[in-house]
């Protein structure tokens, strides 16, 4: 027996033995493009038509289709019994779906729909596997796909080697899953194993990522993947540990392709992180970027004289708990202030420096330094380790110094040191054991001295990579009878030293804080400095950290920060951000006509168009008015009477909107 | 410690891929089951789907948002060889107070003959432009000219990576000195090449250049990701293959500025990690750039800091569904990974150029 279906709607039945058809079936409907006998019922066979219905037929009965449904939207080019006579038929369309019906029911229910991405052209159950069918494409794909209909997304495998449209596939046999046959425009016939053929599901990601702003992280990830397996080591063969070995049937992998799902969560970084941007913290206190936001809020970058700006941000740096920072803005007060301020800003720095919390690790130190010449911090940091370490330094240099001093009650740093010494010294520190604490009483304030006729001599010295003991040691002399650090530290910023002197060793500085993801550090100091480093630092990177800090301020929507840090930058190209497209038309709300000329009297009704609508005083600031009458007024002014009324404040009758 | 918030994602098959918007109060997910989500979040910190509509008919691999100056606009790419270009409509105010809103698609983009892996928008200060690669190693990147029709799109360049292409990254730097630059990481598992190659624009010639090719990564590559460049004068990449690595890009000063070819670049690793132990899907670095996230197949997501020195260490485990991983972070993290960042640092610091297929075992600890 032979069926046809043919473009002229009709279905004839062949019997071999005959030279003639037995039958002739009318769909009364348009061309069929597919007829099929079913596996279940040897009289019954389906046909689908190009208005995409489907019709069963009992081959006995040539008068009229048993039934008819609609399966697709567009033609219906092919259908498929399923081959385990469990009245399934699978049907393809140009609607790119395949569907499978359940055709025992008296109606034809669908019980699966595969979303393929182009049309279907062919559909073939694939033997041996209940769920597994076969499509290809008439255009634009090439491939064959393997679909597992319970989980219609993914192609479970696909053949890639046809160049051209696949024509036909066919599994070569009936019990035979492996091997599928196929015929293709590019005059070539494949006979594919199921082994060589690939698997999108294994290069597909099964997971997904993403830092969050705030430092919260997104996470999504299949179900699986969180299981008891976690643990499990690489290499492991297959399989679960948890059963015992002797229940263990090894589950054929290739053929594994259940619905999966994936589980989604956000882990939050905690709300009382320490803010630890620059000191670091636990797991979640580094990744929370509160501290950001409240740096950028509080600190002042213009509006008051450089030592108070500098005194301001240190001390809102040091409320957030970012010691290192803090230190940073006061040694660059002392290092850019008025030669008369300088004593007292020394003192500032050292009772800074001795009430810095025991946090304060070599970390913070080098920090510090950096701000400093390097030669300098290196010896001051000596004598914080021998005054830490209890002079028991067993350096001799340092031994010799102590026996030639005299006075001296504090051991000085020797500039002796090695380097590396001093980087082993702060690995040691480095490695989250607790720190030293410094000794408050280790810093007593002794009387300060102004002149230092050698300063610049040690200056110079300390460029060169060693500055002999004797040196030293003979500025200590000469300086009066106690020496204690704090007169160290003095000499290091002699009054007649000009700020340029640091111009160098602060822009290394800033390079270190931009690089370390601290562009805020930088850009604030740059602002702050102004005109004291900007010709230090090239207008390239100037204006790429304004950038950088300006997209931050935007992304944390920090509006107000941002427009001032553009407002206060000086490079050209930062500058003109506020300006590109944005044009003001101002309209009098009086009388409704453009105002032309400068200021806020309107030329024709002689009248302050800027007038608050509820205490009728002229608005100076924030205006906010409603787009629908143009009245309006100070913003608390409009928010409070707007809490109580929805109409207009002018009595204009308008109910107003504000977004 | 990170607190874990579990969202019901109803989505029905794997998610494919997370993604934060600019301001880090929306979040967009993407799977399998050809849908794309769009979550916001409320005052109280609650996540809750307000769209969820079909944006393909394949599995979603990527989604993406645009910078919020170009509107509320969302980019996916997908197994059926296209991306599409997505936008909220404001308006019907009804929806809002359901708490749904509307996307509609603006655009398909269809030049892929093969499934569309990734999808990008280049950085904001390069205009509105989006990048797409494909499984047949293809990179096209699109302009749309005016940025108020997202409509129209038109295809300004495209570039062959003659390697299956599984994820993209732009360099965001937006320093003038830093000309337009990518990253391309590729999935091939057949050839035995570098697969994470870097893209540099040229200005003279008005097209893309190859400026790198990582040698040392053979293995295929899940994900690669530039650092936030705050200001910095070198570049960050992680990449996720059957490891975390971390590499450092230094741009060699030129000698003259009138040779055309592409910028030479210093490369150094920074940091490799096996603790995984399988393969790594997905980085992501943190808005400073001072934080790596990695995610793998043993369902673990590990953070990753450095120290001043430039020695990175995980500083966190965190399992999938909130449990926290057995023995502390620390101990495990920093006993895994002292040896290979210590060694590498060291190599790091010897300032020598990775030479290709150094042998694996070397990096190992003990």
């Amino acid at each position: 027996m032979l069926l046809s279906g043919s473009q002229d709607g009709f279905m004839k039945c062949f019997d071999l033995r005959k030279k003639e058809s037995v039958s002739t079936f009318s769909g009364q409907s348009e061309s069929v493009r597919d007829v099929q006998f079913s596996m279940k019922d040897y009289f019954t066979f389906a046909a689908s038509f190009e208005n995409g219905n489907v019709q069963l037929w009992d081959i006995r009965r040539p008068d009229r289709y048993e039934r008819m449904f609609t399966a697709h939207t567009g033609p219906v080019f092919c259908c498929d019994w399923h081959p385990d006579d469990r009245g399934w038929l699978a049907t393809g369309g140009r609607d790119k779906m395949v569907k499978v019906w359940d055709m025992t029911t008296n109606r034809a229910k669908e019980v699966y729909c595969v979303q393929t991405i182009a049309s279907v052209a062919r559909v073939k159950w694939r033997p041996e596997r209940k769920y597994h069918l076969a499509t290809c494409s008439m255009m634009v794909d090439h491939n064959i796909y393997v679909w597992d209909v319970r989980r219609p997304y993914i192609p479970f495998a696909t053949f890639e080697e046809h160049k051209d449209v696949t024509t036909g596939i066919v599994w070569r046999h009936q019990h035979d899953p492996q091997v599928l046959l196929s015929g293709s425009k590019d005059s070539t016939l494949y006979q594919h194993a199921f082994k060589d053929a690939s698997r999108p599901v294994d290069r597909a990601n099964p997971e997904g990522l993403c830092f969050g702003l705030l430092g919260d992280l997104a996470f999504a990830a299949k179900e699986s993947l969180m299981g008891g397996e976690a643990g499990r080591k690489p290499g492991y063969p297959g399989g679960d540990r948890r059963y015992p070995i002797f229940f263990f049937k090894k589950p054929d992998v290739t053929e594994q392709f259940a619905q999966v799902s994936s589980v989604l969560s956000v882990f939050e970084a905690p709300a009382a992180g320490g803010g630890g941007g620059g000191g670091g913290g636990g797991v979640g206190a580094g990744s929370r970027m509160d501290w950001f936001v409240d740096t950028a809020r509080l600190y002042l970058l213009s509006g008051k004289p450089f030592a108070d700006l500098c005194d301001h941000n240190a001390k809102v740096a040091k409320q957030l708990n970012r010691p290192q920072v803090s230190t940073t803005w006061t040694m660059l007060r002392i290092m850019f202030s008025e030669p008369a301020n300088i004593s007292s800003s020394t003192n500032h720095l050292m009772s800074k420096l001795g009430t810095l919390p025991p946090l304060l690790n070599s970390f913070s130190m080098k920090e510090l330094s950096s701000g400093l010449n390097e030669r300098n911090k290196e010896s001051r940091q000596d004598n914080i380790h021998s005054l830490e370490t209890n002079i028991n330094n067993n350096d001799v240099e340092n031994e010799e110094t102590e026996g030639s001093e005299g006075q001296a009650e504090y051991v000085f740093g020797d500039a002796e040191l090695d380097d590396d010494d001093l980087y082993s010294m702060e690995h040691d520190n480095q490695t989250e054991e607790p720190e030293y604490t410094l000794p408050q009483e280790a810093f007593p304030l002794r009387h300060e001295i102004m002149e230092q006729p050698s300063a610049p001599e040690l200056l110079e010295k300390a460029e060169s990579p060693h500055v002999s003991g004797s040196e030293a040691e003979s500025i200590c002399l000469t300086s009066s009878e106690s020496i204690s650090l704090i007169s160290v530290s003095q000499l290091l910023f002699p009054p007649h030293l000009p700020p340029t002197f640091f111009g160098p060793v602060v822009k290394e500085m800033l390079a270190y804080y931009a690089e370390q993801g601290d562009v805020q550090m930088a850009v604030s100091v740059l602002i702050v400095l102004g005109d004291r480093i900007r010709k230090d630092i090239d207008e390239l990177t100037q204006e790429h950290w304004y950038m950088s800090y300006i997209d931050l301020l935007q992304r944390f929507e920090l509006w107000n920060v941002s427009n001032e840090v553009i407002k206060l930058s000086t490079c050209p190209a930062i500058g003109c951000l506020n300006q590109t497209s944005t044009t003001l038309h101002i309209n009098c709300s009086n009388c409704k006509r453009p105002m032309n000329n400068r200021g806020w009297i309107c030329d024709r009704c002689r009248q302050c168009a800027s007038v608050c609508a509820v205490c009728h005083h002229v608005v100076r600031g924030l205006f906010v008015w409603c787009q629908g009458c143009g009245h309006g007024g100070h913003l608390e002014h409009m928010g409070s009477w707007l809490r109580d009324n929805t109409h207009c404040p002018t009595g204009c009758g308008h109910l107003c909107e504000y977004t | 410690m990170f607190v874990a918030r579990s969202i019901a994602a109803d989505h029905r098959d794997l998610i494919h891929d997370v993604s934060y918007d600019f301001h880090g109060r929306r979040m967009a997910t993407c799977s399998s089951d050809q849908s794309v989500k769009v979550w916001d979040k409320s005052d109280d910190g609650e996540w809750h789907c307000t769209a969820s509509w079909k944006t393909h008919s394949g599995s979603v691999w990527r989604v993406t948002w645009a910078h919020p100056e170009f509107g509320q606009v969302l980019a996916s790419c997908s197994f059926d060889r296209t991306a599409a270009v997505w936008e909220e409509i404001v308006g019907e105010s009804n929806d809002k107070q359901r708490g749904l809103s509307h996307w509609i698609k603006r655009t398909t983009l269809v030049d892929s003959r093969t499934s569309v892996t990734d999808v990008k928008f280049a950085p904001k200060h390069m205009g509105l432009m989006l990048t797409t690669c494909s499984a047949d190693g293809v990179v096209r990147i699109y302009e749309a000219p005016d940025v108020m029709n997202l409509s129209q799109w038109s295809l300004q360049h495209e570039i062959s990576c003659k390697l299956s292409c599984s994820c993209i990254s732009w360099n965001p730097s937006s320093s003038r000195a830093h000309p337009p630059m990518f990253a391309v990481g590729s999935d091939d598992n057949v050839t035995y090449t570098g697969k994470v190659q870097i893209f540099e624009y040229n200005e003279n010639t008005r097209k893309y250049a190859k400026a790198e090719t990582l040698m040392t990564v053979t293995d295929p590559v899940h994900d690669v990701s530039f650092a936030p460049n705050l200001g910095r004068s070198f570049h960050v990449l992680a990449i996720a293959t059957k490891d975390v690595r971390i590499f450092k890009l230094v741009p060699l000063r030129r000698e003259t500025t009138t040779t055309s070819g592409p910028t030479k670049f210093e490369v150094q690793v920074m940091a490799q990690f096996d603790n995984h132990n399988s393969q790594v899907w997905r980085v992501s670095w943190n808005i400073t750039s001072t934080l790596l996230a990695s995610s793998g197949d043993d369902g673990c997501v590990r953070l990753w800091k450095a120290n001043y020195m430039d020695n990175w260490k995980c500083t966190g485990i965190l399992r999938g569904d909130g449990t926290p991983v057995n023995g502390t972070s620390g101990q495990a993290g920093a006993a895994n990974t002292t040896g290979p960042s210590g060694t590498l640092a060291s190599q790091a610091a010897a300032g020598g150029a990775v030479s290709a297929g150094r042998p694996k075992a070397q990096l190992m600890p003990g």
